[in-house]
């Protein structure tokens, strides 16, 4: 059961099993994995010693998402990381959807405001109905809603 | 944060993965598309809550419009809104103070540039110490549309023009430009059109006029125009001073005179004084 056999350049580094929904295992540095709050409570929760499920994530999400956890730990130059964080996000949006949801769920707060700010600026500038193609966005309003919103929103665009 | 409530990923096997329905933006937590808020400016935010339910309820969290606020906020809402910052949700404020809202009895505005959330504040000539104004031989009150105040005072002609103003504000931290908004001539409606009467123009090219800035901190600065475009409401860029820390009222001094008493000068209207962050000073031009 326990993860520690790994642990060979380093005695006291303590390697955290992650498992995807699609039930693939990575191993990941506790300093590395700590980084997500969810999975520090998981972790503190007794899962430590075991593998911590992470229902909400597949493989090829959290490979990306453990290759950002290592090199944000790996304590590379501000500049270093810059210019890594920019190519991380240059992802088509698939991809970046799926990263936007895997980080919030596992509440990794710097990344998910990396993210939200590539989103951002894939909106900026664009009319409400390019982003909704653009993203499948379904609109639910009732006309009533609608009206209201333009009311309630009038003052930004007078 | 938390975790998001979406189930997507959970079927993530069958295929589903990489289904042509997908990427969808529709099932996003609102505390993402929040996130996302954080790096848009207000006017895109309100076309964005028009998409769905989740992109409206974030266009409403206290927290996004928060860091779209300028730092002395509360200081503005009891100012110039006269209710308390807790009454009001972050984003009521924001777009209540948008509008231009008075104080001092209707002779200053100020106002928040939508996008930037920037200070703007505007201070009549009504506010200001002007020599001679109450002497309707040298000074008229005229109502003006061209005014954000509806109103402007114009000179006919006068030895000693001085025309001196303070504020007392609290202003976010930056740069600001102080800016005399004056116009040689007299506007007036002629068939709905605009026509602009300069026979009372005179004395302005003969010397030129001294402005000057200054703060309670010590910053001074100053500047000399002739007033030359007739005809057209002219911006007079006075100088600029530093805002650094925020949270302090500050006292401003400021001034306008051209008191060569070897000739007179006259034909000019005055509207207000302008304070605004440095860099929408050149966006003004047009104003």
């Amino acid at each position: 059961m326990a993860s520690s056999e790994s642990t060979t350049t380093s005695t006291t580094t303590k390697v955290l099993r992650l498992k995807s929904s699609d039930n693939e295992i990575f191993g990941v540095e506790e300093k590395a994995a700590l980084q997500s709050e969810t999975i520090k409570s998981l972790a503190e929760d007794g899962y430590s010693e075991d593998v911590i499920p992470l229902f909400n994530v597949e493989k090829k999400t959290l490979a990306k998402i453990v290759e950002w956890l290592n090199k944000h730990a790996s304590g590379s130059s501000k500049e270093e990381l810059k210019r890594w964080d920019a190519d991380f996000v240059d992802v088509d949006k698939d991809v970046l959807y799926d990263l936007l949801l895997a980080s919030n769920y596992l509440n990794i707060e710097v990344l998910l405001h990396q993210l939200a700010q590539k989103v951002a600026d894939m909106i900026k500038g664009k009319k409400p109905e390019e982003i909704r193609q653009l993203f499948g966005i379904k609109n639910d309003f009732t006309p009533e809603e609608e009206a209201e919103i333009r009311r309630e929103n009038a003052w930004a665009f007078e | 944060m938390g975790a998001g409530s979406s189930s997507l990923a959970m079927e993530g096997e069958g295929g589903s993965g990489s289904s042509p329905l997908r990427p969808n933006l529709d099932d996003v937590p609102e505390s993402c598309v929040s996130s996302i808020f954080m790096y848009l400016d207000p006017p895109e935010i309100c076309k964005l809550a028009k998409l769905n339910k989740t992109f409206r309820g974030a266009s409403m969290a206290d927290f996004v419009w928060e860091t779209k606020l300028p730092s002395n906020y509360k200081f503005l809402v009891e100012k110039v809104l006269g209710q308390s910052p807790e009454s009001l949700s972050k984003k009521e404020i924001y777009a209540r103070l948008c509008q231009p809202n008075c104080f001092d009895n209707g002779t200053k505005q100020v106002w928040l540039d939508k996008s930037s959330g920037k200070i703007c504040v505007a201070v009549s000539y009504k506010a200001l110490r002007i020599t001679g104004i109450d002497d309707r031989r040298y000074w008229n009150h005229i109502s003006s549309e061209e005014s954000r105040f509806n109103t402007i005072a114009y000179l006919q002609q006068i030895w000693w023009f001085e025309v001196v103003g303070e504020l007392d504000f609290e202003f976010p931290a930056g740069t600001y430009s102080l800016i005399f908004r004056l116009q040689l001539g007299k506007t007036s409606k002629k068939f709905g059109r605009r026509a602009c009467n300069v026979d009372q123009v005179h004395g302005w090219d003969i010397k030129p006029v001294r402005f000057q800035l200054s703060t309670s901190n010590g910053q001074q600065a100053s500047s000399e125009y002739y007033l030359h475009p007739q005809g057209n409401w002219g911006l007079y860029h006075v100088g600029d001073f530093v805002v650094d820390n925020t949270n302090t009222q500050m006292k401003l001094k400021f001034s306008m005179m051209q008191i060569d008493c070897t000739h007179t000068k006259g034909g000019v209207c005055l509207d207000s004084v302008l304070i605004c962050p440095g860099e929408f000073r050149e966006k003004l031009e047009q104003f």
